[in-house]
């Protein structure tokens, strides 16, 4: 299995493959700063929840090491997980009619985690397999095996993320590009491990 | 009728939690719904009769209404103005 590419989208800054892209640390907005700088049109991000827009953001960067050839139907899985689920939002949700005493409709859909999934595949017409998890730390070996499933099954690409939003404030997103070859599951693990603790500054 | 959109401006950002946005992006013409303007969907549209509702007194009845009155501000404010 091999790292294709990675991405990672945290508040002090946007990088692909190691290298800072954008540099939000002054940013009062880092997301949307973020956002503006890509260049894209797709206005539904101003409505997205926070795990979306940095999955969003992460994806973007990404998709220039998507191969062309491509079957988006069968060739492509989403695995993603988090510690925090989407509690951020679900505490937004919950002072929406505690506080305000107006439920409202437009943060209650954001109250599960793979609505992120959902966005991207409604994005980007993606129609295979996907999964979002709920795990107390990111853990390379389980995106490894969970990967391998897939392409023992004929997929050829999984777009894997650890998109996590504490409500203390912390947040990341974590992307990468697995695809099938000879390189050992074992190397693939440590070379994940070591990529989110360089990005960590761990 | 440019206080009534400003207003309306703030509420939208409000009432459907675009954090990200000011009123000065959002065009007194642009479509809010669809893939073009605010790229808004029919769970929004449940927020602008909320909207309405809350804020203007006025209670949309057919849901047909709402593509015509929804369809931007302008619209927004033009429909508010005649019945509130």
């Amino acid at each position: 299995m091999r790292v294709l590419a990675h991405s990672y989208v945290c508040p002090n800054g946007t990088f692909l493959n190691g290298k800072l892209i954008f540099d939000t640390k002054a940013e009062e907005n880092p997301l949307k700063f973020t956002y503006q700088q890509l260049g894209t049109e797709y206005p539904k991000f101003y409505k997205m929840d926070v795990l979306s827009k940095m999955a969003f953001i992460g994806t973007e960067l990404l998709l220039p090491f998507f191969p062309e050839s491509l079957d988006t139907e069968n060739d492509l899985q989403l695995l993603f997980a988090n510690a925090s689920s989407s509690q951020h939002t679900d505490n937004q949700f919950v002072d929406s009619y505690e506080k305000l005493h107006n439920p409202s409709p437009s943060l209650f859909v954001y109250t599960l985690p793979n609505i992120v999934t959902g966005e991207l595949c409604i994005r980007y017409k993606w129609y295979g397999e996907n999964c979002f998890f709920i795990e107390k730390q990111f853990n390379a070996k389980n995106y490894v095996e969970w990967a391998q499933m897939g392409f023992n099954k004929g997929n050829t690409l999984c777009l894997c993320g650890w998109i996590e939003a504490k409500t203390t404030g912390e947040q990341e997103c974590f992307l990468f590009l697995l695809s099938p070859s000879r390189e050992t599951q074992t190397s693939t693990e440590t070379e994940l491990s070591t990529l989110i603790k360089q990005y960590r500054n761990e | 009728m440019s206080d009534l959109k400003e207003n309306l401006k703030a509420q939208i950002i409000e009432q459907l939690n675009l954090e990200d946005l000011t009123p000065a992006d959002i065009q007194d013409d642009a479509p809010l719904f669809g893939d073009q303007g605010l790229g808004l969907d029919s769970i929004d549209a449940l927020e602008f009769i909320v909207l309405l509702d809350a804020n203007y007194g006025i209670k949309i009845t057919d849901p047909n209404q709402g593509k015509e009155i929804f369809q931007s501000v302008n619209t927004l404010a033009d429909y508010i103005s005649k019945n509130q």
